[in-house]
């Protein structure tokens, strides 16, 4: 069930060559120059600084990707039957290939999870085995946590897949944000019926990212909190979801480490490096 | 009377063919009759026998909200107490605990669920274990060995055979990773489609292991094969579980439940269709016998014979005749439905596997005789014969002799 787009994208994964910031002002200075000729006049209602609804989505999408990154993580999992956290190593190129591979606790130890595209697989220590997750098994938990497998390998955008509007701008809890109401569009391949995207209005980074199901019920609130510098970025450092159904439930990832634009070495997203 | 019979029989002996053709009408469509309702009784207590022995069972207890959720959590409180009042009273039981996870073999991998059974408990109770496919293996032995037996489809999904080394990964009570490496033990036969599609079974004990499970038992079920009363069996679980969920497979399946009313229901009316069909053709023959015969009867009433006579000695005939006939009827139907009882007619040619409800129907689809049915069929059959000839008999008797006798 749990399932999502950019989730992904935001969390576990990194992507597209182009760097967040002249992405954004090649976008920014389109969009200017789109609205300049449209209304002919310069005399805009927005700030200068001022991002559309579509360049804010990329940036949340962008926020942790870059043409690779390297880092460590820990992942808290708490569900009402056990509580146990799990450090991780993961490693990242573009939004096609990745690995994590558990350092803690002592009985995962050397476990990993290769995604290359849309394919997934797992490596065993205590066995000694490779499998690969059959497709069946994408809603699946990844590691026992609340993301899914399907997270790990979904590629979406949300200023692709969705239509998407600002539909608050102002004061809430005396933050200063940004509410943007995510609807898919027809033949998108997602599986959520609405997705709102709340961002700081000063920084741009996502306070959190609300996903509803068909029958637009919420199903998993995703918070981004901790904001440091990561790699070079102001990134918030921790990402906590809670699956509606079980609100006394949550995931929590904290990265310690993230590095970004690291060149790999060619076979690191191989079965091969998956064993080591 | 009896000279009334013994003329009757000259009769019927004169004209061989007529009384053969006749007679064979008659005990065909007997056998047909016969035959029909042994199969049909024996589709529908072969489903119910193979709903309940080979796995469900007659009764099965589950935890409150178990079978909502299937949630490893939600497991019985004291499976050991049911288990061991059940042997006090001689009632078979089967312990099950259920996993979810997956299984692989080399590069192929699917979703399962694991089965932790007892193996002499199982074997015991149910006929799951003799449900191995030939040549497929055989069932778990009574040790803990790491071995696993896989539903057919699953075992097939992987290109598994016995003795395939199976990568189980499973999320233990724990949260933490099981994993482990089984071999494959057997591949069970077509059970249902979700046994084929998913079962994974294991002994207890590895079960407890992969899954840390401290011995959760999330299942338990009955099976007496009919020896005590459903209502009866159901209240006695009620008493061992007092909490817990108590379910008959009337409301397991229900489904199947509902076709089984629906069958029974469905030979009453498939019966009227078959005896509407025999009758006819009894009838038909039975009427063309005696329409051949209008010139005879015109002389005899020329020769002075009273309508009553004729109508006497035709029903007479009739009666001997389908008497006769049904009675060769019935040897053939029963004994075709013994025949069928015992060697069953093979429909995995045509039918391929068949599965209702969830519930796998044995391709060998055999015939239970029910002698009382049968009887009851020819006599209907008796009666629709001698009905039928007394409409010809009495438009002879009313006609004038010198009218029946120019009849062609």
């Amino acid at each position: 069930m749990a399932r999502t787009t950019i989730a992904t994208a935001a969390i576990l994964m990194a992507s597209l060559a182009i760097p967040i910031t002249q992405h954004a002002t090649v976008l920014a200075s389109d969009d200017v120059a789109h609205a300049a000729t449209k209304t002919g006049s310069a005399t805009d209602d927005r700030e200068a600084t001022d991002l559309s609804a579509r360049e804010i989505l990329d940036r949340v999408d962008d926020m942790f990707r870059g043409t690779s990154s390297v880092g460590e993580a820990e992942m808290t999992i708490a569900t009402e039957h056990w509580t146990r956290t799990l450090s991780l190593a993961f490693w990242t190129h573009g939004k096609e290939k990745s690995l994590f591979r558990i350092l803690s606790p002592k009985k995962e130890k050397g476990t990993a999870t290769l995604k290359v595209d849309a394919d997934l697989w797992n490596y065993l220590p205590k066995v000694n085995r490779v499998i690969k997750l059959p497709s069946s098994m994408m809603s699946a938990s990844w590691m026992g946590s609340h993301f899914s497998n399907d997270d790990l390998v979904k590629e979406s955008r949300m200023a692709e897949d969705y239509d998407f509007e600002i539909s608050f701008n102002g004061l809430r809890d005396e933050v200063e944000l940004i509410e943007i109401t995510c609807i898919p569009k027809e033949n998108a391949a997602v599986v959520w019926g609405k997705v709102e995207v709340t961002v700081q209005r000063k920084t741009y980074l996502p306070i959190s990212v609300v996903y509803y199901d068909e029958d637009l019920t919420l199903v998993r609130t995703m918070t981004y909190s901790d904001v440091r510098e990561l790699g070079g970025r102001m990134l918030p450092a921790t990402i906590t979801i809670v699956p509606r159904e079980k609100p006394q439930e949550s995931t929590r990832v904290s990265y310690a480490t993230m590095d970004f634009d690291i060149a790999h070495g060619d076979d690191l997203f191989s079965l091969r490096s998956l064993q080591e | 009377m009896s000279a009334v019979f013994a003329y009757a029989w000259r009769n019927l002996a004169r004209n061989r063919r007529r009384t053969a053709i006749a007679m064979s009408a008659v005990a065909l469509s007997t056998a047909m009759i016969v035959l029909a309702v042994a199969l049909i009784d024996g589709m529908i207590g072969g489903a119910v026998g193979n709903a309940t022995n080979l796995v469900v069972g007659e009764v099965q207890i589950h935890a409150v909200d178990y079978v909502e959720e299937r949630s490893f959590y939600d497991a019985l409180d004291d499976p050991a107490h049911v288990l061991a009042g059940a042997r006090e009273r001689g009632v078979a039981a089967s312990a099950r605990s259920y996993g979810y996870g997956l299984v692989a073999r080399e590069v192929k991998s699917a979703g399962a669920l694991f089965w932790g059974v007892v193996p002499s408990d199982e074997i015991a109770a149910f006929d799951l274990a003799h449900h191995v496919a030939d040549g497929s293996g055989r069932f778990l032995d009574s040790k803990p060995e790491r071995k696993l037996v896989l539903g057919r489809k699953l075992a097939r999904t992987l290109g598994a055979e016995v003795g395939s080394e199976i990568v189980v990964v499973v999320q233990a009570a724990d949260g933490s990773l099981g994993n482990e490496l089984f071999s494959v033990a057997g591949v069970l036969k077509a059970v249902g489609d979700s046994v084929d599609r998913s079962a994974a079974i294991m002994h207890a004990d590895d079960f407890r292991e992969l899954f840390v499970s401290d011995g959760r038992v999330h299942e338990v079920a009955f099976n007496t094969r009919g020896a005590i009363d459903l209502a009866e069996l159901e209240r006695f679980a009620s008493t061992l579980a007092p909490d817990a969920d108590v379910r008959s497979w009337r409301t397991i399946l229900p489904m199947l439940s509902d076709m089984l009313s629906l069958a029974d229901g469905a030979m009453w009316v498939l019966g009227a269709v078959f005896f509407t069909a025999a009758g006819l053709g009894v009838m038909n023959t039975m009427l063309m016998a005696t329409y051949e015969r209008m010139r005879e009867f015109g002389v005899l009433k020329a020769l002075g014979a009273t309508p009553w006579r004729i109508v006497r000695d035709v029903a007479t005939e009739a009666l001997l005749l389908s008497v006769a006939g049904t009675v060769v009827g019935l040897i053939v139907g029963l004994l075709g439905a013994h025949i069928l009882q015992i060697y069953g007619i093979d429909t995995s040619t045509f039918a391929g596997e068949t599965s209702f409800a969830g519930v796998a129907f044995d391709p060998i689809w055999r015939a239970t005789p029910n002698y009382y049915a049968a009887a009851r069929a020819a006599a209907v059959m008796c009666a629709v014969a001698v009905i039928t000839s007394l409409y010809p008999a009495i438009l002879a008797a009313r006609l004038r002799p010198i009218e029946a006798m120019r009849r062609v």
